[in-house]
């Protein structure tokens, strides 16, 4: 109880009133760079070539986004990206629930082996060339399998949720063995129902992962209408093909046009992010939570 | 199915029998070997071709063996050695930027006590660390460029002239550092937020009674406490100095700056992809893995020689 006294006290320090401030400021310089994008993206064209937007929108003009979701593109990269994202996050989640269950039970001989095969992974790999060429010798270059498959289990995924079929009761294996059910009746009908939240957590994780990628794209796809929303938005953002697209519309004073134009694609594709924020973050603090406390 | 997994093998080893009870894991482990075997371990094998003269119409096989004169290439080139001192320097940079704030920010964090206030702060500051960095490369480039960028828009509103934050060696570093810092800092706290929930309150009481000032309790205190994680995530850090992302070096740099933004990584993608010079960037990434692992090793033995845990 005196605890909470010597809080009480504290409260209205001038310690704590600078706390708090400085608080607020590092919140701010968190959300600033977002509030910059919508502003730019929503602004007129004189405000943004005249370099008057800092904090919000000046002149509100939807133009931006109008233009930019009129393109075909960007929604072919979306539909390419969201497809990836939920075949990616069911492939690994399939082969890392797999792998996790498997490799949790104390007896199975030659457990130490495989996983020592998988956790060496984490220390040593082939380096970027030989997956390169091993991703187009099985035929995978230039399609979208490229992007889930050849890095569909996470070591540090399959860490955490081994961990957290470990601490399971083993009673409850026992009686369903004792009924006579076989390992795989034991993970989908016992194991699997009550790890729901672990695995929505990886699904997150994973999910997050294949939304955010592009290098991968950027390595294995050629085909422009292959590309992945984050690969699209690197071309637009540092490439010419929006740059030639905008002034052939604008003629002069292109490159601010371009400016909103690229806010308003970054806005874009980090909204869906964004709507699905609250949940992630609750999920993930859990994950690094998990993830800690080491396999 | 006990009976006649008995009859089958009664004259076979005891340990098949073992392994034919878990025969139903085994099954779930097909795919998971499969996919390790096939997407780690091949490109393991292809390694080889770091000491072979890689021919793309001989292949793996068939290339000549060249012994270690790759290397002796790689070692005599000056791109080499610019990419491994750019590594180092942005790796530490951020580092010595990064880690201290971390903890600075996790510890004022930690000295909140409205929970609601607490909460929605810590949810902003996560919120960078879910965005990608091509999103970060392009809010960074709007913000930082020189002509029209809004930093300088506000620097030349106030009569400063522009700087150029992506242009001028120094000043890329910097907004490396800050765009790193500002996707990392936030979530790094994390780890540090459960170390501090877990000191015991009882300590804060005892040196309150003491009379210790709350600078002394944050010092004699709560550091303490913390310090085993501070040392663990230092010595995790420091071992990964020579392993640097690719994509903040590969989109916030550009043509002007490639000389301290070119790191390993890069260079690897660049020299094998871009160049197809397979056998070289392969020498690389697998120079870059060797060294990785001897300063694991390392720093897992000082780990342990200065009584923390090992980080293995």
């Amino acid at each position: 109880m005196s605890v909470r006294r010597i809080r009480k006290k504290k409260k209205l320090t001038i310690g704590s009133v600078i706390l708090y401030l400085l608080i607020i400021l590092l919140a701010f310089i968190c959300l600033y760079p977002f509030l910059n994008v919508l502003s730019y993206s929503l602004s007129g064209y004189n405000a943004v070539l005249s370099g008057r937007v800092t904090f919000y929108p000046i002149d509100l003009d939807f133009g931006a986004y109008k233009e930019i979701l009129a393109r075909s593109q960007i929604w072919l990269s979306m539909r390419t990206t969201v497809l990836i994202t939920l075949m990616g996050t069911a492939t690994s989640l399939f082969l890392t629930t797999l792998a996790a269950y498997a490799l949790s039970r104390k007896d199975l001989p030659g457990k130490k082996f495989i996983s020592g095969m998988i956790l060496f992974t984490m220390y040593f790999s082939g380096g970027m060339i030989p997956t390169f060429m091993v991703v187009r010798g099985v035929g995978l270059y230039d399609t979208l399998g490229a992007l889930f498959i050849p890095q569909a289990i996470s070591v540090f995924n399959f860490i955490i949720m081994r961990t957290f079929f470990r601490e399971m009761p083993e009673s409850l294996e026992e009686a369903a063995k004792i009924d006579g059910a076989s390992d795989l009746q034991v993970l989908t009908r016992i194991i699997l129902p009550l790890s729901l939240a672990i695995i929505a957590t990886m699904g997150l994780f994973y999910a997050v992962g294949y939304w955010n990628s592009y290098f991968d794209a950027l390595l294995y796809i050629q085909n422009p209408d292959k590309f992945t929303l984050q690969l699209r938005l690197r071309s637009l953002l540092f490439g010419e093909e929006l740059n030639n697209s905008a002034a052939s519309l604008e003629g002069g004073g292109t490159q601010v046009m371009t400016q909103s134009l690229k806010m308003a694609t970054v806005a874009v594709s980090t909204i869906p992010i964004l709507i699905v924020y609250p949940w992630l973050q609750k999920y993930f603090v859990k994950g690094v939570m998990l993830g800690s406390i080491k396999g | 199915m006990d009976k006649i997994v008995k009859i089958r093998h009664r004259g076979s080893s005891h340990t098949l029998k073992r392994m034919w009870r878990y025969k139903w894991l085994y099954i779930m482990l097909i795919p998971v070997i499969a996919y390790y075997v096939v997407f780690k371990y091949i490109p393991m094998y292809g390694i080889t071709i770091a000491f072979k003269d890689y021919n793309m119409f001989k292949g793996v096989f068939e290339s000549p063996w060249v012994g270690t004169d790759i290397f002796a290439k790689i070692f005599k080139s000056k791109n080499f050695w610019l990419s491994i001192r750019n590594t180092l320097t942005l790796n530490l940079t951020t580092l010595a930027v990064e880690f201290p704030l971390t903890i600075i920010v996790a510890l004022m964090l930690n000295e909140i006590r409205k929970l609601r206030f607490k909460k929605i702060t810590q949810s902003i500051l996560y919120l960078p660390h879910f965005v990608s960095w091509v999103v970060v490369a392009g809010i960074a480039t709007n913000l930082f460029t020189m002509q029209g960028g809004t930093i300088n828009n506000i620097l030349n509103g106030f009569g400063i002239s522009s700087i150029p934050f992506l242009s001028d060696n120094n000043w890329w570093v910097f907004t490396y550092v800050i765009c790193n810092v500002w996707k990392n800092i936030g979530w790094g706290t994390i780890i540090y937020l459960a170390a501090l929930t877990s000191v015991d309150e009882s300590l804060y009481e005892a040196a309150y009674l003491d009379g210790a000032s709350k600078f002394q309790r944050l010092v004699y205190v709560t550091l303490p406490c913390i310090k085993p994680v501070i040392v663990t995530m230092l010595i995790l850090s420091l071992s990964r100095m020579m392993s640097i992302g690719l994509d903040a070096p590969l989109l916030l740099g550009n043509k002007k700056v490639i000389g301290v933004s070119e790191v390993i990584s890069t260079y690897v993608y660049r020299l094998g992809i871009e160049s197809a010079k397979y056998s070289e960037s392969t020498a690389i990434g697998l120079f870059q893995s060797v060294t990785n692992i001897i300063i694991l090793f390392v720093a897992d033995r000082f780990a342990k020689l200065i009584g923390e845990d090992g980080i293995l």
